[in-house]
């Protein structure tokens, strides 16, 4: 176990994906303290990185995120007319939209990455999502097409 | 090279029973720019902080970690710490391993939790390492509230505001403010005079040396944000000076023209010079122009003739005033879908088929009929009235899917009204569902069935038509599954409430959002319901939706009440999380512009010497900005960032994943 | 100028008066109804019932061969024109059906056809101040009710002709003849349609309200755009005066076997005496007709 290596790895005796959670502030991070508020539980593979909202999200952080070793990464806000800044989610999920094709075109096979909409009373909703996205990446296998784009 | 320090919180059992803490905080103590760190039982408790404050003085920090429960929970707390010992408070980071980890990864050997920890750390640290020092934002705060509309809602607010010792203006677009309650007989479920209670308030308006009132005025533009509102407001020209006119009514009296009473619901006539309502608030009378043969031909003039004080004078002309203000209200209310659309009811056709507003004139003792219920074809006493509900409302064909919620009432209401006055007739009510929903509300529609002796029939109708000077209404009554056909001497259709015509373009002078029946939107539903996405537009009453007087008077409560928690400090504070423009790199595509959702930035421009402009480029009102961060996600030369979000820092989180 | 005009199989068969009569009409005012080549079965109400594609195709093909020679197509009959609209609004609005039907009936039919009912010619392209002045032998002291059914104001979104609960479209068209036009509240109900084939009592008492309804009002004479009301009010005409006491009958007009006649057109050329109810004797005591 290193600290300056990437993601820290533990033994489980099998591949254990690394996936990155960009998530807005004011619904779906409540929500994923809410499933901690409730003692559930989750596999550990997820990371967060909290945003203001999923507006703010730029489609490079999903790609910066695969060169930096993610094998899967999921989107997660409020629901479409729940957002905190009334429309932010709207522009993600038109962004969204059209960054689709752009990730195909990168090589990214697109059962990688993942959006949904979790609001901050949606704890269960946050605990499947994260388990299900977690078996799925665990399915397909290391992302590899990115290895070896970053001197490590 | 920064000073960093790095606090583990044990948080009793509830963080180290899964998640090894001094493990953590070793593993961290390694990185590059950590120069200490450590963990410890409870980081929240006063020997936590107080150890925090203590290691930032005796290590010389520059920026703190506490790997903890959930920003949500303490992130002020450990800000504030830091604060004390010297540091900019957005040098202080939350990494939250609690909720999001050793609550949710219950694996006792504490692999799982302490190797999430240690990521979520170092991610952090390398985030911090970019974060630079933040100022929060002050806002100065004009203390002057602005009400739109002076109808019930906008009179509560500005009276509650004016109490609470601030200066409001009422803007009111009438001759008088009082707006659709003046008009009202009685109200449910008291049946208290609806003049009696409101004319008081309207007075003290009036009165009180803290509101000033524009009436006979719009909003014209509104520029500014929170705190400090620049209003222009147009004075249509009333052809009377308010100043010096004594409210005798000498020149309404003399006055040789008449045209329908907007106010008596077309039931009466009116003057061309003329006020209202009897209690007009102001007692100033307003020529209508388009009518008025002195100012459209030159001819006539029997006002001015007759005026003692002088003070009519035909060649006024619309003024525009400028106002700052600090917090707007906006109290726009209501008006009724035209009944001319339902085609089979016939209103417009047959003059026995009236709206129920009509029939609230024809019932109040100041209305054309003097209180008695008359026809408006015979000015006979009709034997019998049937009542149509719903008309428009939950009907999304032809008219809004949405329920206008006070007809229900007001329809028990007028049966009851309608029984008091004429004891032998008789009334129907043609009804989708009763929805009394209310204090003591339901009691009123029972009353009115048992009591008063309303017939209700659940059902709709098909036709209304004249026969024979009585008026056959053909219907449905679902719960006996027949067809009936009643001979009414009198249909009164509940019509559907719906937003003004042209709040939209309201809406779009102050900001605010509307929706597709252009009623305006609460920025929360629930928790913030007179509050609208502009910080510092509050909103009142049924320009959000069909709302009775309670409810009216409860938000206009309600907004003053925000407005002056506003007014209660010179200054504001907000958490400087704003987009910042970097103007170099701008190349004004504006969609920044576009993707705001608070409007918050504004075209500006660069200018050489000689005042020409030379280059356009975006600018972000800090007053408005809420920090959602859309516009950086949409600027395509990576212009414009979020302060405590910024590129760089997120981008450092990811390199450390 | 011609118009293009879709005449529908009714029109050629027992609505023969319709047909004759309008065209004349038409004529006589300044315009002619140019039959369209080629044309089908507009498929009447079979195409209306939901999710039935291929009952659309007959309708379609009429628009997409109309389409090709004209910009805008003329019927008579309520029905053909509901039907013909109605598909035409298909076509221009729901791209998977159009995408279909096109490729069954092998065209590339977009909908920008105008589908318009004679009796909006005469108001919108002609104006009934023109009909009027173009009046040979007013209708003075007729009392006419118009009757509209159903098929020619509904669904309103759709056809949009006029008012679908408070239509002038025919009262005005009447006034301009110089005929008293009646009001009855029964106007816009439902004659009963289809049901003469397999319920003819529903018939009788929906046609029965409608007729005495008008008698009622004081009409003398009921005129219509559909030729399926006029038969089914026909129809029942003695069954309903067996019914109800002191009702005699009132016959029952296309709207254009009137206009011919206020245009002066040869009372013998307008389908009369197709009718089962002759309106002669009426016309003749009024002094209309000799």
């Amino acid at each position: 176990m290193t600290a300056h290596g990437k993601q820290t790895e533990y033994q489980t005796g099998g591949f254990e994906p690394k996936i990155m959670a960009y998530v807005c502030n004011w619904c779906t991070y409540a929500g994923a303290d809410l499933a901690g508020t409730s003692r559930m539980e989750y596999r550990p593979n997820v990371r967060i990185i909290k945003l203001p909202c999923t507006g703010r999200i730029d489609p490079l952080f999903i790609i910066k995120a695969f060169e930096n070793g993610a094998d899967g990464v999921l989107v997660s806000g409020c629901h479409p007319g729940d957002c905190h800044y009334t429309t932010g989610n709207y522009h993600a999920r038109r962004r969204w939209i059209g960054f689709k094709n752009l990730m195909e075109f990168t090589g990214i096979d697109m059962r990688r990455l993942h959006f949904s909409w979790v609001s901050a009373s949606e704890a269960i909703k946050w605990v499947d999502l994260i388990n299900k996205v977690t078996d799925e990446i665990k399915q397909l296998g290391p992302f590899m097409e990115y290895k070896g784009l970053k001197g490590k | 090279m920064p000073r960093i320090g790095i606090f583990v919180c044990q948080c009793g059992n509830n963080i180290a029973a899964t998640v090894d803490t001094k493990k953590v905080a070793e593993e961290m103590a390694r990185l590059p720019g950590v120069v200490f760190a450590c963990d410890y039982k409870f980081m929240c408790s006063s020997p936590g902080q107080d150890m925090l404050k203590q290691a930032i003085k005796d290590n010389r920090l520059d920026k703190v970690i506490v790997s903890a429960c959930s920003p949500h929970m303490h992130e002020k707390t450990f800000r504030k710490a830091s604060e004390a010992a010297g540091l900019n408070p957005y040098q202080c980071e939350i990494t939250n391993i609690r909720e999001q980890c050793s609550w949710v990864h219950h694996d006792k050997t504490k692999a799982a939790g302490t190797a999430k920890s240690i990521d979520l750390t170092r991610m952090t640290i390398e985030r911090l390492k970019k974060n630079k020092p933040l100022k929060k934002i002050n806002i100065p705060i004009k203390k002057k509230a602005l009400v739109i509309g002076g109808g019930i809602a906008g009179i509560q607010a500005a009276l509650d505001i004016a109490e609470g010792g601030r200066e409001v203006i009422l803007v009111e677009r009438e001759p008088s403010i009082g707006g659709n309650m003046a008009r009202l007989s009685e109200t449910f479920p008291t049946m208290d005079c609806s003049q009696c209670i409101l004319t008081p308030k309207m007075v003290e308006v009036e009165l009180n040396e803290k509101i000033t009132l524009y009436t006979y005025s719009e909003i014209e533009k509104v520029d500014g944000y929170i705190g400090n509102f620049i209003v222009q407001i147009r004075r249509k020209a009333k052809y009377v000076d308010e100043e010096r006119c004594t409210g005798c009514g000498e020149c309404i009296e003399k006055c040789p023209f008449k045209v329908e009473s907007q106010f008596e619901m077309k039931l009466a006539k009116r003057k061309v010079i003329y006020t209202p309502f009897p209690q007009s608030v102001p007692n100033v009378p307003v020529i209508d122009a388009p009518n008025c043969p002195k100012i459209q031909k030159d001819k006539c003039g029997a006002c001015a003739v007759v005026c003692g004080p002088k003070c009519i004078d035909f060649k006024m002309e619309d003024r525009i005033i400028t106002e700052d203000v600090g917090a707007i209200i906006v109290a726009t209310g209501y008006e009724l879908m035209p009944n001319e659309r339902f085609g089979e009811y016939g209103y417009g056709r047959i003059k026995d088929v009236i709206s129920g507003m009509q029939f609230e004139r024809l019932a109040s003792s100041s209305g054309p009929t003097g209180g008695e219920i008359r026809r408006p074809s015979d000015g006979k006493t009709p034997a019998s009235v049937v009542f149509i509900q719903c008309a428009g409302s939950r009907d999304e064909k032809k008219g809004v899917s949405y329920c206008s919620k006070v007809c229900c009432m007001y329809t028990a209401k007028h049966t009851m009204l309608y029984h008091h006055k004429v004891h032998e007739g008789q009334s129907y009510v043609f009804y989708m569902d009763i929805r009394a929903g209310g204090k003591r509300y339901e009691e009123f529609v029972r009353r009115a069935i048992e009591h008063d002796n309303a017939m209700y029939l659940r059902g709709r109708v098909s036709r209304v038509y004249e026969k024979d000077g009585k008026v056959i209404v053909q219907g449905a009554d679902t719960l006996s599954g027949n067809q009936v056909e009643i001979e009414a001497d009198m249909v009164v259709l509940a019509t559907a409430i719906v937003s003004r015509t042209g709040a939209d373009t309201v809406a779009q002078k102050l900001g605010i959002g509307y929706d597709k029946y252009k009623f305006y939107n609460e920025y929360h539903p629930k928790l913030k319901p007179v509050e609208t996405v502009t910080a510092g537009i509050f909103l009142s009453g049924a320009c959000m939706g069909p709302m009775d007087i309670p409810d009216s008077v409860a938000q206009g409560s309600a907004a003053a009440a925000k407005a002056l928690s506003l007014f209660s400090s010179d200054e504001m504070m907000r958490e400087p999380i704003t987009a910042v423009v970097n103007k170099p790199t701008c190349n004004a595509c504006w969609d920044c512009v576009t993707a705001c959702p608070y409007s918050a930035i504004e075209r500006d421009t660069v200018k050489n010497r000689d005042g020409v402009v030379v280059r356009w480029l975006a600018k972000v009102n800090d007053g408005v900005c809420q920090g959602c961060g859309v516009c950086v996600a949409a600027c395509r030369s990576k212009a414009i960032d979020l302060k405590g979000y910024t590129d760089e820092q997120v981008y450092a989180a990811i390199n450390a994943f | 100028m011609k118009i293009p005009y879709y005449p529908g199989c009714t029109l050629n068969t027992v609505a023969k008066g319709f047909e004759t009569s309008a065209k004349e009409a038409a004529l006589s005012i300044g315009f002619e109804l140019a039959e369209m080549p080629a044309w089908n079965c507009c498929g009447a109400t079979f195409p209306l019932t939901p999710d039935n594609l291929i009952a659309l195709s007959a309708p379609a093909k009429v628009l997409s061969s109309a389409r090709k020679t004209g910009e805008s197509l003329t019927t008579l009959c309520s029905v053909c024109y509901n039907v013909l609209k109605r598909t035409n609004s298909v076509m221009k609005n729901d791209r998977e059906k159009r995408a279909v039907i096109n490729g069954f009936i092998e065209t590339d039919y977009d909908g920008s056809l105008n589908v318009t009912h004679f009796l909006e010619i005469l108001r919108d392209n002609i104006g009934f101040d023109k009909v009027k002045a173009a009046v040979k032998q007013p209708l003075t002291g007729l009392k006419a009710a118009a009757y509209y059914g159903c098929m020619l104001l509904r669904p309103f979104e759709d056809m949009g002709i006029d008012d679908a609960e408070d239509p002038v479209v025919m009262e005005n068209l009447l006034a301009a003849l110089g005929a008293e036009a009646i009001k009855s509240p029964n106007r816009i109900e439902c004659c009963g349609a289809h049901l003469a084939m397999t319920n003819e009592d529903i018939v009788v008492k929906l046609s029965g309200t409608i007729m005495t309804s008008a008698v009622r009002n004081g009409a003398e004479l009921i005129v219509t755009t559909c030729p399926l009301c006029q038969y089914n009010l026909e129809k029942s005409q003695s069954r309903v005066a067996s019914d109800t006491p002191g009702y005699a009958g009132i016959p029952i007009v296309y709207f254009t076997q009137m206009l011919g006649l206020a245009l002066g057109q040869d009372v013998d050329t307008l389908g009369f005496d197709k009718n089962i109810w002759d309106a002669r004797p009426l016309l003749r005591k009024k002094g209309i007709i000799k």
